[in-house]
């Protein structure tokens, strides 16, 4: 069986090779044949999906796999002969090992294993390999069963390598038609995006392709397989007796011909599930999105309706394909359990008139009951068929040709300055024209300012410059050429647009600033060539991946470190530098990644210490001492005397980790630690009893929850009983049994450990419940020791214990830095710790080292960790960093705030016009004098470009402007109201008209 | 010194004389206990009211900046209530307070102490009486003043 399997192994990889080269292969013919577009020919991603996806299933699986399933089924045919001889084995058992008709003339021995190749007449005799061992009829017994043991493990060895290579193309054909929807989806047209609900498409890739990619492996090997299988039982079954075989036979045909007519209606009904669970999912993520508008006009209680009553649907239609199946099933267990039935019946009979033999009989029974499970399976199959069409198709639906863009076309990649010109530019949207037949020139590289009117007019244009919006009608071109000439990738490289809403993703600061500079795949030095072939035989993208893909000429720098401090220096001048420090000191410092700074963290601890010595301020910090007892950290603290990285580690789970509690069971703390509770809890209920649970004071100051005083005072009540009870009877076994019996002596570990978790974030100076002793801070020191010698010894690590020399990694850099806690009771310690620990940094300057740290601070989910203001600050130096030739903006300034947005424009401004142009769209006529041409939309048309004089500064020419603006709104105001309801992604919204900068 | 002495020593105010002990060790644990060096301020006038302090050690002079330096105006010792008024009145601080030798007291946070007052009518009360005595010895010294 092992050299079977070996031999799959073999098969399996030469086939890996085969079709891996084949593949490439075949994608230069399609990169050739499809499209001239050079990067197609190392992106089969983009040759394949030029053309779509295959209207039919079976059409895309045979394209994509046809060389697999052939394989396959070629291993499935070969099986076959040896699983017919599985089948037939029986039969010489009984017939002629045991009832010994091979003996019958008198013969002792008979022939065992004669190999003889079977010739067709005409071709002569048959040619005889091997005449075989004379065995006896022990012997031939013992000879065909081993035989039959040999031929179940090889068909096993057939059945495993069957199932684990169409395991691999299903999961194959599921990854290239995963990733083909995602390729698909970031070609999504504006209308479509329009259209799609995120929650909605993420179900398809994840969840509806799945049954798909399931099906995908079965598609041709599994009615191959089982057809063969079951149509070679039925051969063996008539080959025995003719009407036995008919009778299968004709069983074999209703369950063909009325299952499937009862399952239609199964299909349609899973249809509709498939349909209302995709707009569960849909329902439940527009919640979740808007769940502040949710709580802010209170309809909980209609959402939870809602999605109640779509439960019910998806119940109800769950039922009813309960109903039917279970039917369904019943119909054909009762057909399936007829035939043996008959078989007994009739073919005992036939036995028992002697025109068929037992073992005949035998076999045919035995050979019966694999006719059924293949032939379920089939009947399976052709239903999963039915079911994975469908459910293709509706994938399909969304990812039709008309619903995505074209490819980008290789095109011009020349810088966007000189004459810039706009040729009856129109764009019309389902409201209404925005803008038409708009016509203007200006030289860039310029300063242009476009002045709204309070309509969209504005905002389109701008979009438009930047290659966000297409224009419906007319062109705009650079130098007379057309800018549609240009290659999208160029023209993504060439323009940067930042809107009034910055996108950002999950990730760093520095992940999302540099998010515009991942286009330059990495030189594939290491490659896992196992990946690689894999990626190749799934048309997934080949370049590798996590590496760093940043264009570091792009930035027009030479490395990651002079990229951060291009960075730095960006948001310094933004005015986010301070905020960048303050991450950077609550950030975490990497030894491996930054070891100069954590060298130089050691440095400025120790100076740290020396200063507040030398101030006089020695006594407001207590350091870190692995020798002694910190007063001014908690006992958890002090106990693991580092910082938990696991959460089995952290709060009050300490109690439950069975190092952690074997340690103060051993160390004597356990006992201790629970009378601390005690009185911690007594404390508590006696002092929090009679507020309100919810109150603030709970939170801000109680070791226990609101909701856990009823339990912390059964637990005393039940600790204080046990006791009354152990000192009145004493403490021997019949007294605990006693008084379980009378249900008092139910305190036990389960409640201590509960009560141990309450003094693990004591600290005596701030909470003074005088728990502790200086024989408890010794104990606790020991333990400490023994606590990590424990938890080394188990090896699960979970903690990064503080060290003097070292820096501790899962702390933040500020706690690296004091390197001990600050002595709360002191009157303005922390304000004076902070100001020596301010006055060192700068001192030794460690400020530009901790801002970089700053830069790995996590932006949050569409990066709510940061404020709007931090938010398109990250947005706009995300723009700046990739030095565009053209950088809009559009309301990108407004959530600065009035002050910021100032300074940020006046940098702006000085930095373009040079050799990259800046566009800015502004709400009003306020800065439009600081630029050097100003564009005005009116209605639908955008006039300009005029020159601001100096004179129009005056207050005088600022006050005629609004004038201006005001008359064109009148005529654009209807349409920014309708645009407004359209509320998408790329349609223009007053909102981000109205405020650029308001300076 | 524990949560016990800190009760004991705001019974001897006459503003928390009435209230359960119950709710004297909950102001007193919500309550922050601070060391304050010779010569530290507590508070400077004009500082925004945030806390009223318990003197539990020590002593603490109120000051008022003159021409000619800081006038004392008075001395306080264990025991005293300072700050009190800032925090109930929503108002700056009216004068400096200074300790002048080692001091420790206990720091009642305003916001927690409103907190108390809106969910302990006992306080509340308490603190009402206590106030209403004060104003009724200023009007008696008015009165005297008047007279006199």
């Amino acid at each position: 069986m092992s050299g079977g399997a070996q031999a799959a192994g073999r098969t399996d990889g030469g086939a890996a090779q085969r079709a891996g080269g084949a593949q490439s292969a075949a994608r230069g013919r399609t990169a050739g044949r499809e499209i001239a577009d050079p990067r197609a020919g190392n992106d089969p991603e983009a040759a394949d999906a030029s053309g779509g996806l295959d209207r039919s299933l079976f059409r895309y699986i045979w394209r994509h796999s046809k060389r697999d399933q052939i394989l396959i089924c070629c291993v499935v045919l070969a099986s076959l002969p040896l699983y017919f001889a599985s089948l037939d084995l029986p039969r010489r058992i009984v017939n002629e090992a045991i009832q010994g008709h091979a003996f019958e003339k008198g013969n002792t021995t008979a022939k065992f294993l004669v190999l003889r190749l079977q010739m067709p007449d005409w071709f002569g005799h048959d040619v005889s390999l091997f005449d075989g061992f004379d065995v006896d009829r022990f012997e031939l017994l013992f000879g065909l069963s081993s035989m039959f043991l040999l031929l179940v493990l090889i068909n096993g060895a057939f059945k495993y390598w069957i199932n684990v290579a169409k395991g691999a193309l299903g999961e194959r054909m599921l990854r290239r038609l995963r990733f083909q929807l995602f390729s698909l989806i970031m070609r999504f047209s504006p209308d479509a995006l329009r259209q799609t609900k995120a929650s909605e498409v993420a179900t398809i890739i994840r969840d509806e392709v799945e049954p798909i990619g399931g099906f995908i492996g079965d598609a041709y090997i599994l009615p191959a397989f089982l057809g063969t299988q079951a149509a070679t039982a039925m051969t063996f079954i008539l080959l025995q007796n003719v009407w036995l075989g008919l009778l299968a036979a004709g069983v074999v045909g209703v369950q063909f011909v009325v299952i499937p007519r009862l399952r239609r209606e199964l299909l349609r009904l899973g249809r509709q599930r498939q349909l209302a669970s995709r707009r569960l999912a849909g329902r439940v993520g527009e919640v979740v999105d808007g769940i502040a508008a949710v709580h802010s006009n209170g309809a909980e209680a209609w959402e939870r309706a809602e999605i109640g009553h779509r439960l019910g649907g998806l119940f109800d239609l769950r039922l009813r394909i309960y109903r039917r199946k279970f039917m369904v099933k019943f119909l054909n267990n009762l057909l399936a359990q007829m035939t043996p039935f008959l078989f007994y019946c009739i073919g005992g009979y036939f036995a028992l008139k002697g025109q068929l033999s037992i073992g005949q009989l035998v076999a045919v029974i035995a050979a019966y009951r694999d006719l059924p499970p293949p032939l379920k399976e089939l009947i399976d199959w052709d239903q999963q068929r039915l079911d994975v069409q469908v459910k293709y198709e509706q994938v399909l639906q969304q990812f039709l040709p008309e619903r995505l863009i074209g490819l980008d076309a290789p095109g011009r990649d020349d810088s966007l300055c000189g004459r810039l010109a706009a040729e009856g530019v129109g764009v019309q949207e389902p409201h209404g024209p925005v803008l038409a037949g708009v016509s203007l020139s200006l030289d860039l590289p310029a300063r242009v300012a476009i002045v709204s009117d309070g309509g969209p007019a504005a905002s389109t244009f701008a979009r438009v410059l930047a290659r966000r919006a297409v224009p419906t009608s007319g062109r705009i071109t650079i130098e007379d050429r057309d800018l549609a000439e240009w290659s999208g990738a160029a023209l993504t490289r060439r323009i940067a647009f930042a809107g009034v809403d910055p996108i950002l993703f999950p990730g760093s600061l520095r992940d999302n600033i540099l998010y515009g500079l991942n286009r330059r795949p990495p030189d594939s030095a290491v490659v896992d060539a196992k990946a690689l072939a894999e990626a190749h035989r799934t048309g997934n993208p080949v370049e590798p991946f996590p590496a760093d893909w940043t264009d570091y000429a792009q930035a027009g720098v030479a490395d990651a470190g002079a990229l951060d401090a291009l960075i730095l220096d960006w948001l310094a001048r933004i005015g986010m530098g301070e905020e960048v420090y303050r991450f950077g000191l609550l950030g975490q410092v990497d030894p491996d990644r930054h070891p100069d700074l954590a060298a130089r963290l050691i440095e400025a601890r120790i100076a740290f210490r020396e200063r507040l010595a030398a101030e006089g301020h020695a006594h407001l910090v207590e350091p870190f001492d692995p020798t002694r007892y910190n007063r001014q950290a908690t006992v958890a603290e002090n106990l693991l005397f580092g910082v938990p990285t696991t959460t089995a580690l952290t709060g009050r789970a300490l109690v439950e980790h069975p190092v952690v509690r074997l340690v103060l069971d051993r160390s004597g703390l356990a006992d201790d630690l629970v009378t601390m509770g005690e009185r911690i809890a007594a404390t508590m209920l006696e002092i929090f009893r009679g507020l309100p649970s919810g109150h603030p004071l709970f939170e801000q100051f109680s070791f226990l929850a609101a909701d856990e005083l009823p339990e912390y005072e059964a637990i005393l009540a039940r600790r204080t009983a046990t006791e009354a009870s152990a000192e009145r009877h004493g403490g021997g076994a019949l007294n605990r049994i006693r008084r379980r019996w009378i249900g008092l002596g139910r305190y036990g570990s389960a409640d201590a450990t509960r009560l141990i978790a309450l003094p693990l974030a004591y600290i005596e100076p701030r909470h003074r419940l005088g728990l502790i002793d200086d024989a408890f801070r010794d104990r606790v020191v020991a333990a400490r020791g023994e606590l990590r010698a424990a938890l080394d010894a188990a090896g699960m690590g979970g903690v990064d214990f503080y060290d003097p020399d070292q820096v501790c990694a899962a702390a933040p850099l500020r706690d690296n830095l004091l390197f001990g806690r600050i002595n709360q009771s002191v009157a303005d310690a922390v304000e004076t710790v902070t100001a020596t620990g301010t006055a060192l940094v700068q001192e030794m300057r460690l400020a530009p080292a901790i801002t970089r740290v700053g830069l790995d601070h996590q932006v949050g989910p569409e990066g709510r960790f940061l404020s709007s203001g931090q938010r398109a600050v990250v947005s706009l130096v995300r723009a700046l960093i990739r030095r565009p030739d053209l950088l809009v903006l559009d309301g990108a300034l407004s959530p600065m705030g009035e002050n910021r947005a100032r300074t940020v424009l006046g940098l702006l401004l000085e930095r373009f016009g040079h050799e990259n142009s800046l566009v800015v769209v502004l709400p009003n006529d306020r800065v439009s004098d600081r630029f050097e041409l100003v564009l005005r939309a009116a209605g639908t048309q955008i006039h300009g470009p005029e020159r601001p004089a100096a004179s129009r500064a005056a207050p005088g020419g600022g006050e005629a402007s609004p004038g201006e603006t005001r008359a064109g709104a009148g005529v654009a105001a209807p349409a920014a109201a309708v645009s407004g309801r359209a509320g998408d992604e790329t349609g223009p919204e007053p909102a981000r008209v109205e405020q650029d900068v308001k300076a | 010194m524990t949560l016990e002495t800190e009760v004991q020593s705001l019974r001897q105010v006459p503003m928390f004389r009435e209230v359960d002990p119950a709710r004297l060790k909950l102001l007193a644990f919500t309550s922050e206990r601070v060391h304050f060096a010779d010569g530290q301020r507590f508070f400077d006038r004009g500082d925004a009211a945030d806390a009223a302090y318990l003197i539990l050690e020590g002593e603490a002079a109120v000051t008022l900046e003159g021409p000619q330096g800081p006038i004392r105006l008075a001395l306080l010792g264990a025991n005293a209530l300072v700050g009190e008024m800032g925090i109930l009145a929503d108002q700056p601080r009216s004068a400096t307070v200074t300790a002048v030798v080692p001091t420790t007291a206990l720091r009642i946070d305003r916001r927690v102490f409103l907190e108390l007052l809106s969910q302990f009518p006992q306080i509340a009360i308490a603190v009402m009486r206590e106030l209403a005595h004060r104003l009724e010895l200023t009007n008696q010294q008015l009165a005297q003043m008047r007279t006199g």
